[in-house]
């Protein structure tokens, strides 16, 4: 349980120089990032296993400190994503030797981020360059969110195995390469440490280690577009995650071990693994939001209908509710400071702007600047002060969290309506059922346990449970579950025995005939 | 004159029909209302009644406890009372309001005793004459005795599938009450009756197929002593005269080919996972017999034939429109599953070109003629006639926005149902009867699949082909034309991509080494096995959807169309099959090589697919 009392202490300031004071970071961790897509969550959090694995440290220690080097993999990024001259150059010399001459040439000009530029050892390990080309091409169809636009050094390939992992970086027209939190902002590294600091995370340690030893076709065809020679790589550090222990990090290894488990054939499982990821992180910011806030958390869930309903009523104030919740509390975390014993010690003091002065910056590394506050001096407009330029700060991204997550992994959306409320798309569905059920259980059930687990309110029974009286409807609700049953069938999840009696079956489950 | 009995025949059958009534002591009611007319009530013997009631014979030495469960209108009270009366148990007892009953037997040399709760749902929490203190703690007794060997109670229970299961769920959990609901729960699911862990049996009255259930039905219905007497008090323009409309739907229901087809759609219902209690194929036959729009509770009565017949609706009776409720109000028809499921198979709306000629053009155009004659003029009653003629002279010559257009694509419904009951076997070819209904296959599915495999036989291999035709084109997500080998493909991100041109592995459908594809009959039901290995395999129940999804696929329709659930269940298969493959691959020990090889699928113009092979050595 997140409370003032169960964070760690701060960590270092000298590491930490680039963050202009530390609310955020002291509440969630250094950090939670909003323009992280789910998968590229997924793989910077996989960047981060692989080379734990690769000093035998797969989820150890806690994480800490969090030390690692991750691949950078130039020679393969440049092969598969800066290289639009390679089907001009195979249609226009059919012959192989002259178009590996025509290709290496280029390549020894255009090739970013690489010293030397030399490409020449591909030539002997393919059998023509047509076949090389065509290879490419597969495995460039595999990239990830390939409809983004995004920039060449932040295309990831399909994360086959440890060969097809890399970091994101920035490269510029010049060729220098740097990292740089855009894309992978640092909280796959988080997702990393709440695994590292859960209770089954050594039975998690060895599904990985699996996964992660890259024994499959794709992952060994990767090898052969890079050098042999061992790359520079360069260790990143300084991700902090403020609890030891947080029953969301169990949550989410435990859902993971479950599709894990399922054994899907080949990496069917991958698509569940971001989802869950993407969840349990939004699930994280809300619930230790709420925590802090002594307030309970719960979604009400509209399965989508063709018309307004009071579900749909009830579920978009619940999200704007809910979207308040991280605001708030920042607040309470700023005021649980100026509202102890030692701040009103410190304004009685005769010198009780500088003191005051003094506990902000233990406390919050604020101010950090003299820019930062030239009011006047006096504790409660620093205070303030203090209050507005924090608020200002979540809201560029840590607040949106909730919002852009939600929407990611398919639980906010504004399908059919103009506001945004909770209304989980059938993947997201397909994803919990296969986290939760292991053969069959029966449907009242499933409902109830999605709520226990999730805060996921879709039947009456849950409903009452959480509104209030003058809010809640009997039918409105009764449809809601009926229309959630029907989705689950066609989802081909749901086998119905009566009128009554229905249960909600896992059609993935090991033993399934 | 109609004759007394006579009209309490019809009052009484009338009882049976879509009413507006309370349904709770169904059976009761329908008995009470049986002794005070002096009728014999319908009645038949249940499949499961002579093995339900062997276990309560008085000389039973091995007795087991009972549940009987399914959903409302299965019978259940019905056999709870005659289970009673064999044990002797007392009549007044048993028709008072209690719901729970007891009866000290002597077993062997001990003295048993039998429980009977007629309805778990109706059980009181607290009994009034204090033969229990509480609910929860006699079915905590009946989960015990059940793990105990030496039990000295046995017990009947009727409760409906879902109130067993909740309330099961519901009670203190104890070993033995956790291991009962473990049990109980499987039987359910998995359609069994007993397990070799305890003495119970579990007669799920849902799991006897609906056909079985019509037939006993329809044989207790139709030949029930009732109609002669409304034979013998027949008036010649009125009530069981030549015109009678209730006469006529009796002689219809009782007549071969619509009793044959109507069958058809039960015996698909089963087919497609849909039960149909007893009491609702009773109301069926009720409705379909006195059903007429402008009828009190759109049900007539013996004094309104002479009405109607004066004012020449007679039409409105049609026991073809009947069937799918066709003269009840919208939220009545929706509101009974067993109209819902008749519907679901779209007879009316569902039609093909050259149906609709005939309707429509059939007495102008020479060709047609003969079929118009025979389905629709012959039919004095409901087919053609007069309003029909109108409406139809009306509709070809009139101009499109005509509102009586609408009425007469209305009598097209009435008159497509019509049909689908009146096309003759040997004309079901040649007029595709089944494409009156949404299931284009559902006739080749019972003729060429379910008959022969029942039979102990094979399905002809055209069938077959066409199912792995289907299944190609959903694994490939391409128009393959392939259908003598199960193609396995999956994308190199994940297998549910859209398109997956990476071939894995080909299984073919004749036999070879130890793989194949086949149809087989699984729980009684067509299924698609594939097998691997001699140990590996996996299997896929074809229910009817399913059948009509893959069938349309191949020939040409979207994986997205006509069925989402069932795209998914292929998706969900298709996973399990890769699954087979991969733990073959385990089993037979793929050695590690430097090379890296696989196949790339493309297809040539006639949609045959070729096998790219890539193959890259390293090290």
């Amino acid at each position: 349980m997140a409370s003032l009392a169960t964070m760690l202490p701060l960590p270092p300031r000298e590491d930490y120089r680039d963050n202009s004071m530390w609310v955020d970071e002291q509440i969630w961790g250094h950090r939670l990032w909003d323009s992280e897509s789910p998968w590229l969550l997924f793989l910077e959090f996989l960047n981060v296993a692989e080379a734990s694995k690769r000093n035998g440290q797969l989820f150890a220690n806690g994480g800490h400190p969090l030390l690692f080097k991750p691949y950078k993999r130039l020679h393969l990024r440049n092969i598969l994503f800066n290289n639009e001259v390679l089907t001009r150059i195979s249609e226009r010399y059919p012959e192989s030797g002259s178009a590996w001459k025509a290709w290496l040439d280029w390549m020894s000009v255009n090739a970013k981020g690489v010293i030397p530029r030399d490409f020449a050892y591909l030539k002997g390990r393919f059998h023509s360059f047509q076949q090389f080309v065509s290879l490419v091409g597969i495995l460039r169809g595999s990239a990830v969110e390939s409809e983004t636009n995004k920039r060449w050094s932040s295309r990831f390939v399909f994360p086959f195995g440890p060969n097809a992992l890399y970091e994101d970086l920035n490269i510029t027209a010049a060729g220098k390469v740097s990292r740089e939190y855009i894309y992978f902002g640092r909280t796959g590294e988080l997702l990393y440490l709440m695994l590292c600091r859960s209770k089954k995370k050594d039975e998690l340690a060895s599904r990985f280690a699996a996964m992660l030893s890259g024994n499959n076709q794709w992952n060994k065809l990767l090898a052969l577009f890079q050098p042999d020679e061992a790359e520079d790589s360069e260790t990143r550090t300084n991700s902090f995650l403020p609890y030891i222990a947080h029953p969301v990090f169990d949550l989410l290894t435990e859902d993971w071990l479950h599709v894990l488990s399922l054994e899907l054939p080949g990496f069917d499982v991958m698509p569940h693994l971001v989802t869950l990821a993407a969840f349990h992180v939004m699930l994280y910011q809300l619930r230790v939001s709420s925590e802090l806030l002594s307030k309970p958390l719960h979604f009400v869930c509209e399965v989508v209908a063709p018309k307004k309903t009071l579900v749909r009523e009830l579920s978009a104030f619940n999200y704007q509710e809910n979207s308040l919740l991280s605001q708030k509390a920042v607040e309470a975390y700023l005021v649980g400071i100026t509202s102890s014993e030692r701040w009103q010690l410190a304004r009685s003091e005769s010198s009780a702007f500088a003191a005051c002065k003094a506990i902000l910056e233990e406390q919050f590394r604020w101010p950090n600047d003299p820019e930062d506050y030239e009011g006047c001096s006096e504790p409660d407009a620093l205070a303030a002060e203090l209050r507005r330029a924090a608020i200002s700060r979540h809201k560029q991204h840590v607040a949106s969290v909730h919002r852009q997550y939600g929407r990611d992994v398919g639980l906010v959306s504004k399908r059919g309506t103009n506001r945004l409320r909770y209304a989980p798309t059938d993947a997201l569905l397909k994803t919990l059922v296969l986290a939760n059920v292991s053969r069959r259980i029966e449907y009242k059930e499933f409902l109830y346990l999605l709520f226990t687990r999730y805060g996921l309110v879709f039947g009456e029974r849950e409903a009452e449970h959480v509104l209030l009286h003058e809010d809640f409807e009997k039918k409105a609700f009764q449809t809601n579950s009926h229309r959630l049953e029907q989705r689950l069938s066609s989802l081909g999840m749901l086998r119905r025995l009566s009128d009554a009696c229905a249960y909600v079956q896992n059609p993935l489950a090991r033993g399934q005939s | 004159m109609i004759s007394q009995s006579a009209t309490r025949w019809i009052r009484f059958i009338r009882q049976y029909g879509p009413i507006p009534r309370n349904d709770n002591m169904y059976d009761e009611h329908i008995r009470k209302s049986a002794k005070r007319a002096g009728i014999r009530p319908l009645a038949f013997v249940h499949p499961v009644e002579q093995d339900a009631l062997a276990q309560f014979a008085l000389a039973r030495k091995d007795r087991r406890s009972v549940i009987l469960t399914g959903t409302a209108g299965d019978g259940k009270s019905h056999l709870c009372g005659k289970i009673w009366a064999l044990m002797g148990g007392s009549e007044n007892q048993w028709t008072s309001d209690d719901v729970y009953h007891t009866l000290d037997i002597a077993s062997g040399d001990k003295s048993l005793k039998v429980h009977v709760i007629r309805d778990l749902t109706a059980l009181p929490a607290h009994d009034a004459k204090g033969r229990y203190a509480e609910k929860a703690e006699l079915l905590t007794r009946f989960c015990d005795g059940l793990c105990e060997p030496d039990a000295k109670d046995q017990f009947l229970i009727a409760a409906n599938d879902g109130q067993l299961v909740e309330t099961l769920q519901r009670l203190p959990t104890t070993d033995n009450v956790a291991r009962v609901r473990t049990i109980v729960e499987s039987l359910l699911v998995e359609g069994r009756r007993e397990s070799p862990e305890f003495k119970l049996t579990l007669f799920n009255l849902s799991g006897v197929p609906c056909v079985v259930l019509f037939d006993l039905a329809l044989d207790a219905f139709s030949s029930h002593e009732g109609w002669s007497e409304c034979y013998a008090s027949s008036v010649s323009d009125g009530f069981f005269g030549e015109r009678c409309p209730i006469r006529n739907n009796h002689e219809l229901l009782k007549s071969p080919l619509v009793r044959e087809r109507l069958r058809s759609l039960f015996e698909l219902c089963d087919c497609n996972e849909l039960h149909v209690p007893i009491r609702r194929i009773l109301l069926l036959f009720a409705n379909a017999i006195l059903g007429h729009e402008d009828a009190k509770d759109r049900l007539m009565q013996a004094a309104d034939v002479s009405t109607f017949l004066q004012k020449k609706t007679t039409a409105k009776a049609s026991l073809f429109n009947n069937l799918f409720g066709g003269n009840l109000s919208e939220v009545r028809r929706d509101s009974l599953e067993v109209f819902d499921y008749l519907n679901r198979f779209r007879v009316g709306h569902e039609t093909s070109n050259r149906v609709d000629n005939i309707l429509i053009f059939g007495e102008a155009d020479e060709n047609l003629k003969p079929y118009f004659d025979k389905l629709l003029r012959a039919d004095t009653m409901y087919g053609a006639d007069d309003s029909y003629y109108a409406a139809q002279r009306s509709y070809v010559e009139g101009d499109d926005a005509d509102p009586a257009n609408d009425h007469f694509l209305r009598l097209l419904v009435s008159q497509r149902r019509g049909l689908f009951f009146k096309i003759p076997p040997d004309w079901e070819e040649e007029l595709a009867l089944w494409e009156l209904t949404v299931f284009k296959y559902a006739g080749e599915y019972l003729e060429k699949v379910l008959k022969p495999l029942r039979q102990g036989g094979r399905v002809e291999r055209p069938f077959l082909a066409r199912l792995v035709k289907g299944l190609n084109r959903i694994f490939v997500g391409m128009l393959v034309s392939t259908d003598r080998d199960l193609l396995l493909a999956t994308s190199i991100s994940f297998s549910s991509s859209k398109i997956s041109q990476i071939l894995e592995d080909r299984i073919p459908v004749t036999p070879r080494l130890n793989e194949r594809v086949e149809l087989v009959l699984k729980h009684d039901k067509p299924t698609l096995n594939v097998q691997f290995s001699p140990t590996i395999s996996a299997s896929l129940p074809l229910n009817l959807t399913r059948y009509e999804f893959l069938s349309r696929v191949a020939e040409g329709a979207l994986p997205g169309s006509f069925s989402r659930e069932c795209c998914e269940d292929m998706l969900a298969f298709k996973s399990r099959l890769l699954s087979c493959l991969i733990e073959r691959r385990l089993s037979e020990g793929v050695a590690a090589s430097n090379t890296v090889a696989f196949h790339l699928l493309t297809l040539d113009p006639a949609g045959n697919p070729l096998d790219d092979v890539v193959e890259v050595t390293h090290g």
